[in-house]
């Protein structure tokens, strides 16, 4: 399945480099589904390793984090915080479509249960669904390029990925707008049912970084509350890392505490 | 006016025939007894509804920061950041003696796990002592005991019990946001199971100490959410709220106080809708009984047209006749008001002595998200006895006037030669 994957996603490459390739020439209509899959597997590859600062700023309170994060594929991922010192070692484990919280404090690990999975991850603007959903996008969703030009002095492609009628999703629109000349993305507006922005994403500081121009920073602010925000700056991330399925495991949640 | 001739005549007349009377004023009567029982028991069904919404959880009267509601975010305490000194407050308010209790509380959202199960619960900071003397639910206490301070305590529902099939002593884990933006996480012991009847309450509730829980979520000790008032009757809350509002300088410190009618006004217009529902029910059963009541007015005062002619020809002018009949029926009404309430108020007070146990017909219901006990009460309310009395005279003289009024206008030479 892995490997599947990883065939898969390597074909998706070519075939968007293709696309971009061609569309510089003749204008040929890239494949939206193709780009959505670059975009998701950005910060993932086949697999990670990264450090990162999560600087969290709302009405009442602000706080940073800094955390190490591990992906394989698609579906798994685990978050560990390293600071501040009260929270150290507390971590999140994303397994397939679940997400375990281990608090070191008390030394247990609790299942996020359905009904919380749209309630605040670490205390950001990220929810847990976030999380896990985030690679479910291109089943949930139509995708279609609504939007094909320039846009501040950049070519992009404006992708607008509409729910499919018999998903249960949180948005009722999200609105992706990709740079063409990398297919990195820019920005990410969330829509609510009525058709209302209800939170909107930035991507900053493209940099070189893990042997890939991608953007550092991820700027999340709700639209309710525009004075706050939830950011996420990569500070380091490695690709292709050796480890494999075996490590997102309960029992790594637990280990390697601190 | 008891020297006046035409009210003897009228009150004689009453014991003219003893039976055909007896059974009009004991139609008078049942129908005063129906409907003093209906509107106890339509009271008694209102004053369940209101005592259980009110006593069970949410007190009669509670105290919020301004902004707290609806969002009832955790960070809006009493008195803002800063907190509020909540036990002088609270002794303030208990000062007035129609309050019969007062409790603090503090909220907060969080996860409940156990095992493998997890659950979303609201998180309750009590002080035992002083809630149980405000409000019902822990009343429902099947297992344990109330949680202690300091001790890593809970008490949960019973249905997060189930669900999180932990039981008495069991270690619970407990996350929830804090104020400064953490993840508040601590184990708890099972101390108590409690069931208040409604589902979602006894899924989704759980009882920690106040302190513990201020601690948990980074709560300074004077940060709390609510201060709930009990009052001797729920019907007064609306009434108290202004003074207490002042007692304790509300607006200064941006609070809020609110009466149950303000929270929950749906049952406040179930209530009025009932209160107006008796109308309906004194034009029922009063109407019904009117009818009867002329009937035989219309008979008696028809058999007894000679005498009356006789009364006219004698001088008697037809507005003393309709004197004497109406005060025949007023005879006939206090009469009917004396069986009346010889036949229904001691039932009623037995009745509300022992409501009746209905819960071999169905359990225990909800209505309007408030639980309801399977038993059938009545309430003493005099002034609906006093109503229902007005009543019975207004319907007796009504039912009397069109007679009255036919008797006076009997042609005496007509009707003493035979004709």
């Amino acid at each position: 399945m892995a490997r599947n994957n990883d065939v898969r996603r390597r074909v998706a490459a070519f075939v968007v480099l293709a696309g971009v390739a061609t569309a510089g020439t003749a204008q040929a209509q890239p494949d939206p589904m193709e780009i959505m899959n670059r975009v998701q597997d950005l910060y993932r590859g086949q697999s990670s390793r990264g450090q990162m600062t999560m600087e969290i700023v709302t009405e009442h309170w602000s706080r940073s984090l800094t955390m190490e994060s591990w992906s394989y594929g698609e579906d798994h991922s685990l978050v560990r915080i390293l600071e501040p010192a009260r929270e150290a070692g507390t971590a999140t484990l994303m397994a397939d479509n679940d997400i375990w919280n281990y608090l070191p404090r008390v030394d247990r690990t609790i299942k996020v249960p359905a009904s919380m999975m749209g309630g605040s991850w670490m205390g950001s603007h990220f929810t847990n669904d976030d999380l896990v959903q985030e690679s479910r996008l291109v089943d949930d969703y139509d995708i279609e390029i609504t939007f094909d030009g320039e846009r501040d002095g950049m070519r992009v492609w404006e992708i607008t990925l509409t729910p499919k009628p018999e998903a249960a999703v949180v948005w009722g629109r999200v609105e992706y707008t990709v740079r063409q000349a990398d297919v990195l993305p820019v920005t990410v507006l969330y829509y609510d049912e009525d058709g209302e922005v209800a939170r909107s994403m930035e991507f900053k500081e493209f940099e070189r970084i893990g042997g890939r121009t991608m953007p550092r920073l991820m700027d999340m602010r709700p639209a309710d509350k525009p004075e706050e925000r939830t950011t996420m700056r990569y500070d380091d991330i490695e690709y292709d890392v050796d480890i494999d399925e075996s490590f997102f495991s309960l029992r790594t949640l637990q280990s390697r505490r601190r | 006016m008891s020297e006046s001739p035409w009210s003897r005549i009228g009150w004689r007349n009453v014991g003219r025939h003893p039976r055909r009377t007896i059974l009009t004023a004991l139609g008078l009567a049942v129908g005063y007894g129906a409907v003093v029982f209906i509107i106890g028991w339509a009271n008694g069904f209102v004053a369940e509804m209101v005592e259980n919404a009110t006593g069970l959880m949410s007190g009669q009267i509670e105290i919020h920061d301004a902004e707290y509601r609806p969002e009832r975010s955790l960070y809006d305490t009493i008195g803002g950041r800063d907190g509020v000194d909540f036990a002088a407050l609270m002794d303030r308010i208990a000062e007035d003696e129609r309050t019969v209790g007062v409790a603090p509380r503090v909220f907060a959202a969080g996860l409940v796990s156990s095992g493998e199960a997890t659950t979303a619960g609201q998180l309750m900071g009590i002080d035992p002592a002083r809630e149980t003397g405000v409000t019902r639910f822990l009343e429902g206490l099947t297992e344990g005991r109330l949680p202690e301070p300091g001790r890593n305590e809970m008490a949960i529902g019973s249905e997060m019990a189930r669900q999180l099939e932990a039981g008495l002593g069991d270690e619970l884990v407990v996350v929830a946001p804090g104020a400064d933006g953490s993840m508040g996480n601590d184990l708890y012991t099972v101390s108590g199971i409690y069931t208040t009847g409604l589902v979602e309450l006894d899924a989704t509730n759980a009882v920690v100490p106040l302190t513990d829980l201020q601690a948990l979520v980074m709560l300074d000790p004077g940060r709390i959410h609510e201060i709930v008032v009990a009052t001797s009757d729920p019907f007064i809350a609306n009434e108290m709220t202004a003074g207490v509002a002042a007692s304790l300088g509300a607006d200064d410190l941006g609070m809020e106080v609110v009466s149950w009618a303000e929270l929950n006004p749906t049952i406040l217009e179930f209530s009025a809708l009932m209160d107006s529902f008796y109308w309906i029910i004194y034009a029922f059963v009063f109407g019904i009984a009117i009818f009867g009541v002329a009937n035989t007015m219309l008979m008696a005062t028809y058999e007894r047209r000679r005498e009356i002619a006789v009364m006219l020809a004698m001088g008697a002018v037809p507005g003393a006749i309709v004197k004497s009949i109406l005060y025949e029926a007023a005879a006939m009404g206090l009469l009917s008001l004396v069986i009346g309430v010889a036949i229904s108020l001691p039932p009623m007070l037995w009745w509300y002595a022992a409501p009746a146990d209905l819960s071999w017909l169905y359990g225990e219901m909800t209505m309007q998200g408030v639980l309801l006990r399977p038993v059938m009460r009545v309430t003493l309310d005099p002034a609906s006895w006093a109503g229902a009395a007005v009543a019975l005279f207004a319907t007796a003289l009504l039912a009397a006037l069109y007679p009255a009024w036919r008797a006076s206008r009997v042609p005496p030479a007509d009707t003493l030669s035979g004709i």
